[in-house]
């Protein structure tokens, strides 16, 4: 295998290479023109919401499915490329599933030694099964094991054939909230120890965020934005995106070229402008930008826009509060405090931000369905429920603050 | 055991576990499935061809004849009644055996099966050896009672099983009293069990000839065979046998009809408390007496009638080299057939589990039309082929009986294979390709070894069923060659009861131990695969 040709010298050449995809089933159109480059060694998140093609577009890295049009090569060689299909068991990757997916027949450690010739298994199945913290299971079934210890066996067993990519499709999605976090924990820093270049696939932003070295927004079945975390959170290329990648207030502003003005303040912009100009603009205020000061104590300082408490949420962590819509905001404004806040619905505050802020040309965002939702507890069940169609402001409530 | 025949029945629990694939449409299953409906249905197609042969003139007028009028009333009353003390019988008995503290329910809930494995012509061989006041309606009332009440029993006890015991206790605390609880939950819950079993017991009724040649009960069944094996009248034998796979259809269909919408549905988990038993109390001793009589009544006469003849019959009743030969042949024909009909059922049951979609969806369905046609009428219509079309080539010769048996009992295959394919998901061969194998080893690695087991119980079961079958195979046998069951049926035709009785005890010993082992299987299924696979 040779290494991809455009491979500059000094960045890592792409392990994997997407170019023009194009997938449907019957009239069902999936996947839609995908271009997607993936540098070797990095770990990289699919994030979609449920039906936009993410899990498609793993199926057909993997070689489970054979897309309609467009290439797929993996270290530099295509394996897909419209008329040749190289079969799944000679693309050298690794795949584990929502289920894991264990072959119930077999024990632990012939689960893992599954894929390896027969004279390595006694050796590597012992090394692998330290590596995912299940030493002394080999003996078992995977019926006796429990979830996130099946999903380990399932990383062991798909890292055993040395593959050049790892597939996660949903591997978390499956375990209780509380599990969820050390298994994602431990099956990052195995990955990672092991170097190998991976792509996850989820609809959980807290586990696209908190993992990935890139992330791909995937939409209607294309990719909508691809980068760091840092910058799909911060940098969003629209309203909708902003609101599916964390919780986000969207207000009206009026942007001079520097600055932007709106109800809660005036702002510096964020360094990437897109195509705003000056105008009218949407301006994206991240909860934990909004701050909020009780209205007696701030008296005469005046500085701020009035705004009532609706409800007050407290997660230990942090606060969320939501307050009736600004001018100039369509939906009730979110703040997430630090700490305690003793706030009562009712409450008479006045609201500033801190900058800077997203702001994109204005147009006519979808009205907000969930206002005056409540957010859903944190980790609590909400999570496993099939995302909401990408328009929906993500009221999920677990963008911004990761916990840990 | 033949209670698996029921064709959504319990195999379906696994469905919803496995994985659709959603790949192209597999022209080759779909190919191969439609090849195996095609010999499934060229019984009816013979048939009709048969009776258009005959002319529609001379079929009208051999239909709307007094006759069929006799033999309609004959079949519908025997129908009706039978089903009706099958269902009373075999409800109250499961929910005793599963609802109740009925001391020893565990041997109770195998000897209440047993009976099933004993082949119908054999029980009413037991009781008309025994007694002259065990012939007619009254006669085929009580043997076809006590020789298929267990296709009521079996699905209704797996259905109180596996029911949700909070939905009675809702039903409970929403005030509803304890018997109307019974009545509306726990008999609502078993409906559709309790209604495939009644489809069942029709379904055997319309096809049962040896039992009811015995009795000396006439039914369109033992009609059409006098008048093909006696008279050589085609065209009559096929005028009733029409009028038999209609009445065949309209059962079928009516369970359908009367099945309803309703489906479980569970929210939570499928985890689910130990049920709490009811208290018997003092209704105690007379259930127990109940048990008693049930199994002394179908087991015990039978079998001690069987026995009563081979002591009876003395020494010259050791038969060794026919015995020997019958069950050799018996073997190798029940073998040849199971091997068949499991083969047949595979692409069907891959096509029904994995690739949902309706022609797939059509194809299984027009497997279970095979249900509506008794064994008479398939080995009829294969003969009259064999004779017509084929020029004599292949009439009474083992591949046509392997042939007519793997028809007979496809539907028994079906329902294993398809069980047995639910357990073996695409993702997990996906999986395995995934790890470098190649699509052979996917098969004898992962595949295989997840499907065998329900493969081999397929095979066992319709071995099973070929062993016990009289009626086709006295129409199709090899000239020369006697099977178990013929040979059994030569002596009985005789009045030899003392050299015929030793083959009916070695026919139930076949049956009997395997089927209850094949059931305890098939009960385990369900909680067999790892969850979630």
């Amino acid at each position: 295998m040779t290494a991809a040709p455009e491979g500059p010298d000094n960045s890592p050449w792409p392990e994997v290479v997407v170019a023009d995809l194009y997938k449907g089933f019957g009239r069902h159109r999936v996947l839609t023109g995908v271009h997607l480059e993936v540098p070797a060694g990095s770990f990289i998140s699919v994030l979609g919401p449920s039906g936009s093609g993410k899990t498609t577009l793993l199926r057909v890295l993997a070689g489970f499915e054979r897309p309609d049009r467009g290439t797929v090569a993996i270290g530099g060689r295509t394996v897909d490329d419209g008329r040749n299909h190289v079969p799944a068991e000679q693309r050298r990757i690794g795949y584990v599933s929502q289920e894991g997916s264990l072959f119930p027949h077999l024990t632990v450690g012939a689960n893992v030694a599954f894929g390896l010739p027969r004279r390595q298994r006694q050796r590597q199945v012992g090394d692998l099964l330290d590596a995912v913290g299940l030493s002394g299971l080999a003996g078992r079934y995977p019926h006796q094991l429990s979830g996130g210890q099946q999903q380990r066996v399932a990383l062991a067993r798909a890292l055993a054939v040395k593959p050049r990519v790892v597939l996660l499709d949903e591997p978390f999605a499956s375990l209780d909230a509380h599990l969820r976090a050390t298994v994602r924990a431990d099956v990052h820093s195995v990955l990672r120890a092991a170097g190998t270049t991976t792509v996850l696939v989820t609809h959980d932003q807290d586990e696209a965020l908190s993992l990935s070295d890139q992330v791909a927004v995937i939409r209607n079945g294309t990719i909508a934005q691809l980068g760091p975390p840092q910058d799909i959170y911060a940098d969003p290329v629209d309203s909708e995106l902003a609101c599916f990648v964390g919780d986000a207030n969207l207000v009206e502003g009026v942007f001079d070229g520097t600055f932007v003005a709106t109800a809660l303040g005036r702002f510096q912009v964020s360094a990437n402008l897109g195509e705003a100009t000056p105008g009218p603009v949407t301006v994206l205020v991240r909860p934990e930008q909004v701050q909020v000061q009780a209205e007696a104590r701030s008296g005469g300082d005046g500085t701020g826009v009035a705004a009532q408490v609706i409800s007050t949420a407290f997660y230990g962590h942090d606060s969320i509060v939501r307050l009736a819509p600004v001018a100039g905001a369509q939906a009730p404004i979110v703040a997430r405090l630090l700490g305690q806040v003793r706030l009562v619905a009712g409450s008479e505050v006045r609201l500033t931000a801190r900058g800077p802020v997203k702001i994109w040309p204005v147009r006519i965002w979808p009205v907000t369905a969930s206002a005056g939702k409540d957010r859903p507890a944190k980790d609590g069940p909400a999570k496993d429920v099939p995302a909401k169609d990408v328009p929906v402001p993500a009221d999920r409530g677990d963008g911004a603050v990761l916990p840990r | 055991m033949t209670s698996e025949t029921r064709p959504d029945g319990a195999g379906g629990a696994a469905d919803e576990v496995v994985t659709t694939s959603r790949s192209a449409r597999p022209w080759s299953l779909l190919v191969m499935s439609a090849a195996v409906a095609a010999v499934l249905l060229a019984p009816l197609a013979f048939l009709v061809l048969e009776a258009h042969g005959a002319g529609a003139a001379t079929i009208g007028r051999l239909i709307w004849r007094p006759l069929t009028a006799t033999l309609l009333w004959n079949t519908v009353r025997l129908t009706v009644v039978v089903t009706v003390l099958c269902v009373v019988i075999g409800t109250l008995a499961a929910w005793c055996v599963e609802r109740t503290d009925l001391p020893g329910r565990h041997v109770w809930a195998v000897l209440v099966v047993v009976p099933f494995a004993i082949p119908d012509f054999v029980v009413s061989f037991g009781w008309a050896s025994l007694s002259t006041w065990v012939e007619g309606f009254r006669g085929a009332v009580l043997v076809m009672t006590l020789a298929v009440y267990p296709l009521v029993y079996l699905p209704v006890a797996a259905s109180l099983r596996s029911a949700d015991p909070a939905l009675e206790e809702i039903a409970r605390s929403l005030g509803v009293s304890r018997a109307r609880t019974f009545v509306r939950v726990t008999l609502g819950q078993a409906r559709g069990a309790i209604l495939g079993g009644c489809v069942l017991v029709a379904l055997v009724i319309l096809a049962e000839y040896g039992a009811f040649e015995i009795l000396g009960y006439q039914t369109f069944t033992t009609e059409i065979f006098t008048e093909y094996g006696v008279s050589f009248d085609v065209p009559a034998a096929c005028s009733l046998s029409l009028v038999l796979v209609v009445l065949g259809i309209v059962v079928l269909g009516g369970e359908g009809f009367a099945r309803g919408k309703g489906r479980p549905v569970r929210t939570g988990p499928l985890a689910q408390r130990a049920l709490a038993r009811h208290h018997l109390g003092r209704a105690k001793l007379p259930v127990l007496a109940g048990f008693v009589a049930l199994v002394g009544l179908a087991l015990g006469v039978p079998v001690g009638a069987s026995v009563y003849w081979v002591l009876e019959g003395g020494a010259h009743v050791v038969a060794g080299v026919p015995m020997v030969s019958a069950g050799w042949h018996t073997a190798l024909y029940s073998g040849c057939a199971a091997a068949l009909a499991t083969l047949m059922a595979l692409p069907v049951a891959l096509l029904a589990v994995r690739h949902k979609g309706r022609a797939g969806h059509l194809l299984e369905r027009s497997s279970y039309l095979v249900l509506a046609m008794p064994g008479v009428v398939i080995a009829l219509a294969l003969s009259y082929f064999a004779e017509h079309y084929l020029d004599g080539f292949g009439y009474q010769s083992a591949p046509l009986l392997v042939v007519a048996y793997s028809i007979l009992f496809f539907p028994l295959a079906l329902v294993g294979v398809r069980a047995s394919v639910a357990y073996a998901p695409v993702a997990l061969e996906e999986m395995a390709r995934s790890l470098g194998q190649r699509p052979w080893a996917v098969l004898a690695r992962v595949t295989l070894p997840l499907v065998g087991p329900g493969l081999a119980a397929s095979f066992c079961l319709v071995f099973l069923a070929a062993v016990t079958e009289l009626t086709a195979t006295l129409v199709l046998v090899p000239t020369g060659v006697q099977t178990l069951a013929t040979q059994f049926w030569a002596y009985q035709q005789n009045l030899s009861y003392g050299q015929a009785a030793p083959f009916a005890l070695v026919i139930i010993a076949i049956a009997a131990a395997p089927s209850y082992v094949l059931g305890r299987y098939f009960d385990r299924l369900p909680g067999r695969a790892t969850r979630p696979v």
